[in-house]
């Protein structure tokens, strides 16, 4: 029986506040492994800690090794989830971007889908919430 | 040492912690994540949570004093310290956190100043718990040791 490579989703999670960084990162390798606790969670995360570098590096990525999902958090400085949102569907990516938010108003989800995001989910990101994301944009 | 002893009284000061609020169903979540590759996993991010969580109120106070009813300003700090304790489950001070937030949506200053030393008082309280409980897990060793001797 011949067994297919596991394709490595490539993901960028954009999130000023490290702590949040690190609960994420956690829960999207445990989201990616599963229950069978295989070593390659067939995952590559990358991290920008705001809206500004996150528009660079999905720039920097489009034509190599495009990303597959962002998770964008609303509140950086720098830039924010918004403009960031608006500025990378305005270069024609059309990876997933999935908003998040800890407040979750409906002004604010309205806002982030207003400017190109194609989902939201609220803060913090579990394995569960990550699990049902990669699912819902068929990348598990 | 025994070792059972010391987990079940630590398991006792964790429910304890549940029951009256001071964590929440989120801690469970970060509890899931810790495996044998991440074997401190919950005591790392907690102690990120204190550091972060003291230079977010450091930077809140400082901001209560230079900006005067500047309620955006300060409802944007609080809003990331709200963050901060809901990625580990505080669920007690994320509380207190939201009540600022109500204060400043309602330009209450005094509403947000007493807010504030609630959140100043829950930090530090649920600090201390927190510090006591990774104590006892430290001193109660992994859970394969649950076969050591009773001395």
């Amino acid at each position: 029986m011949q067994i297919m490579a596991r394709r490595m989703i490539r993901v960028l999670l954009v999130e000023d506040e490290e702590i949040n960084r690190v609960v994420a990162r956690a829960a999207l390798k445990a989201a990616m492994t599963g229950d069978g606790g295989d070593d390659d969670d067939g995952h590559v995360l990358d991290e920008a800690e705001n809206g500004e570098v996150a528009v660079q590096r999905v720039r920097a990525a489009a034509s190599a090794a495009p990303y597959d999902l962002i998770l964008m958090d609303r509140q950086m400085p720098a830039m924010d989830g918004h403009e960031a949102t608006r500025r990378i569907r305005a270069m024609g990516v059309t990876t997933p971007i999935v908003a998040v938010s800890s407040d979750g108003l409906p002004a604010d989800v309205e806002a982030f889908i207003g400017a190109g995001a194609d989902d939201f989910t609220s803060k913090p990101l579990t394995k569960e919430k990550l699990g049902n994301i990669l699912s819902k944009f068929r990348l598990a | 040492m025994d070792y059972s002893n010391l987990r079940r009284q630590a398991a006792s000061m964790k429910k304890s912690l549940f029951d009256q609020g001071y964590l929440d169903e989120q801690f469970c979540q970060v509890e899931d994540l810790q495996d044998e590759a991440s074997p401190n996993f919950v005591e790392e991010v907690v102690t990120l949570f204190f550091k972060d969580s003291g230079r977010l109120m450091s930077n809140i106070e400082q901001a209560l004093e230079k900006y005067p009813r500047d309620f955006s300003r300060w409802d944007a700090y609080m809003q990331q310290l709200k963050g901060s304790c809901s990625s580990i489950g505080a669920s007690r001070m994320k509380n207190e956190c939201m009540s600022f937030r109500d204060s400043c949506g309602q330009g209450n200053v005094e509403g947000c100043m007493r807010s504030f030393q609630k959140v100043k008082r829950e930090h530090a309280v649920l600090r201390q718990k927190l510090e006591s409980y990774f104590q006892l897990l430290r001193q109660a060793g992994p859970a394969g040791a649950a076969t050591r001797p009773v001395m």
